[in-house]
């Protein structure tokens, strides 16, 4: 078996990426085109044509910059507070079991519901304001992001930690020197659910109810009939979601390719 | 010295839980600062709970049938995403060829929400049972195909190696060495589809139905019963842990510890 580098690999990939998504897209337009599906469902290029055209001219209120910037908008200022506080309660619960013992039975309790099942009593108690939405992305990343610290935390090797002590580390040597970098990766991957988590959120929310952002695009396409409308939300939708993901990978290669390469 | 603090802090946690309820109660029912109509008291849902299980008030049925009309629909769509999806992820893995083409193709689907799709089901079939049944399977599928192909290539090239070594055929390999080194992956995404599709047919129950747990809370934030959502809420947090117990008890049977 031939053995393939890094640099020719990475070339393959990004050809047979860009082929499959054309190859997709001119599967799409066949099948569009030439079976009675097509009447119901529009071709890629109806769809990309509708993406230039709402970029420039209005969609609702906004255009679809607009509706896309207002969802990040709302997305980030929850999901920034929530991580402040996820981080730094689940470093404390991990670290002391007095914290642990106070906080773990309600997060355990308040953690299965999923955020979406919020969206009703966030409408109730915040009614039209953006307040709700905050509330609800709030709720979708901070218990993930407290209990992937948490377990982060938990899951530093104690020999390290004894070992440390010995030597003679004080507490905030300790915490500096094991316990943080041990946790960071935890860290980001509780951050990398919490941001999908949010994203896929507020899509339900802004369907739920709004008057703008990328879920309300797509529910009044639903309420219109326009499939071109829809599939148009549908598109943001996944490539601004591939856009976050993305570059949250992006920060945690850059931040933790010590780790990367320890492995 | 660390056994005897963790008695200790058992009775803490209780001791918190309690005290939850108790400031929870005093600022509805015992001093009146919210309302029932924004948050009702602790005492307040447990009736609601009570009274839900056998009154179709005022939603049409009873928190029973709404259960049993989400599950009915998810565990429909997601059987079948499934059965599809997981020899689909097996054999887009094994067979290298159409490999690096479908991959990106998922990637890219994969990052839709499945609550996305609605609308387009909706449009297509109605706010009934085979719409929600669809959304659901969808989102079954990719992420079953993703992870059983992300298994099946962590594979170790070299007890593949071994293994053709000593003389075992394609099939051979496939069962005795690729899928057993799968099968962590594969629990990972029976467990990950089965949390988004639980997900996925409340918010899909929310925006289009005329049952459902989700149709139960959106009816009654209409009429302002927080009661009876989140008497809701529970129940959907409660059934979606119950869910995974069949696979997390497939996963300590099969896997035995986690190790092969």
């Amino acid at each position: 078996m031939q053995t393939k580098t890094p640099a020719q690999e990475r070339r393959d990939k990004i050809v047979f990426g860009t082929l499959a998504v054309f190859l997709f897209l001119v599967i799409w337009y066949l099948v569009t085109k030439l079976t009675a599906f097509g009447e119901i469902f529009p071709d890629p290029v109806t769809v990309l044509a509708n993406i230039g055209d709402k970029f420039v001219n209005p969609l609702g209120k906004v255009t679809l910059a607009g509706h896309i910037l207002v969802s990040i908008r709302r997305v980030m200022a929850a999901f920034v507070v929530a991580a402040a506080g996820g981080i730094v309660l689940g470093v404390t619960m991990g670290w002391y079991p007095v914290v642990e013992a106070i906080f773990k039975p309600i997060i355990e309790f308040l953690r299965p519901i999923p955020p979406i099942a919020w969206i009703p009593i966030s409408i109730l108690w915040y009614g039209f304001s953006e307040m709700s939405k905050y509330f609800l992305i709030f709720l979708a990343s901070f218990f993930v992001i407290t209990i992937s610290v948490y377990s982060g935390v938990k899951s530093v090797d104690p020999m390290l930690i004894r070992a440390a002590r010995m030597l003679g580390a004080k507490d905030n040597q300790l915490f500096t020197t094991i316990i943080i970098p041990s946790v960071v990766p935890y860290i980001f991957s509780g951050l990398q659910v919490a941001l999908g988590n949010s994203w896929a959120s507020i899509v339900a929310a802004e369907m739920v109810q709004s008057n703008m952002g990328v879920g309300w695009i797509i529910i009044t396409g639903q309420q219109s009939s326009n499939m071109v409308q829809i599939v148009t939300g549908i598109v943001c939708i996944a490539v601004v979601g591939m856009l976050l993901v993305m570059i949250m990978r992006g920060l945690e290669n850059k931040l933790c390719a010590w780790n990367k390469q320890g492995r | 010295m660390q056994k005897k603090k963790s008695k200790y802090l058992w009775i803490l946690s209780a001791v918190t839980v309690v005290f939850v309820l108790f400031i929870w109660w005093l600022v509805t029912d015992g001093l009146g600062i919210f309302t029932s109509n924004t948050l009702p008291s602790p005492i307040k849902i447990v009736q609601a709970f009570i009274k839900k299980l056998t009154d179709p008030n005022p939603d049409g049925a009873t928190l029973g049938a709404h259960l049993l009309s989400s599950l009915k629909i998810v565990l429909s769509g997601y059987l079948l995403g499934v059965v599809i999806g997981i020899p689909m992820g097996i054999v887009m893995a094994w067979y290298e060829k159409a490999d690096l083409m479908i991959r990106p193709v998922f990637d890219m689907i994969r990052t839709v929400p499945g609550i996305a799709w609605v609308p387009v089901m909706v449009v297509f079939c109605g706010i009934g049972f085979t719409s929600k049944a669809i959304v659901i399977f969808i989102g079954a599928v990719v992420a079953n195909v993703i992870n059983a192909y992300s298994g099946i290539k962590q594979t170790k090239q070299v007890h593949l190696w071994v293994g053709a070594t000593f003389g075992a055929s394609n099939w051979q390999l496939l069962t005795k060495i690729a899928l057993p080194s799968a099968f962590p992956m594969i629990i990972n995404g029976l467990k990950l589809s089965l949390g988004g599709a639980w997900t996925t047919i409340v918010a899909a129950e929310l925006l289009a139905s005329n049952r459902g747990i989700g149709y139960m809370i959106q009816q009654a934030r209409g009429i302002l019963r927080p009661d009876i959502i989140i008497v809701g809420m529970f129940v959907i947090g409660i059934v979606g842990s119950l869910l995974m117990l069949p696979i997390s008890l497939l996963e300590k049977k099969v896997m035995k510890g986690g190790k092969w």
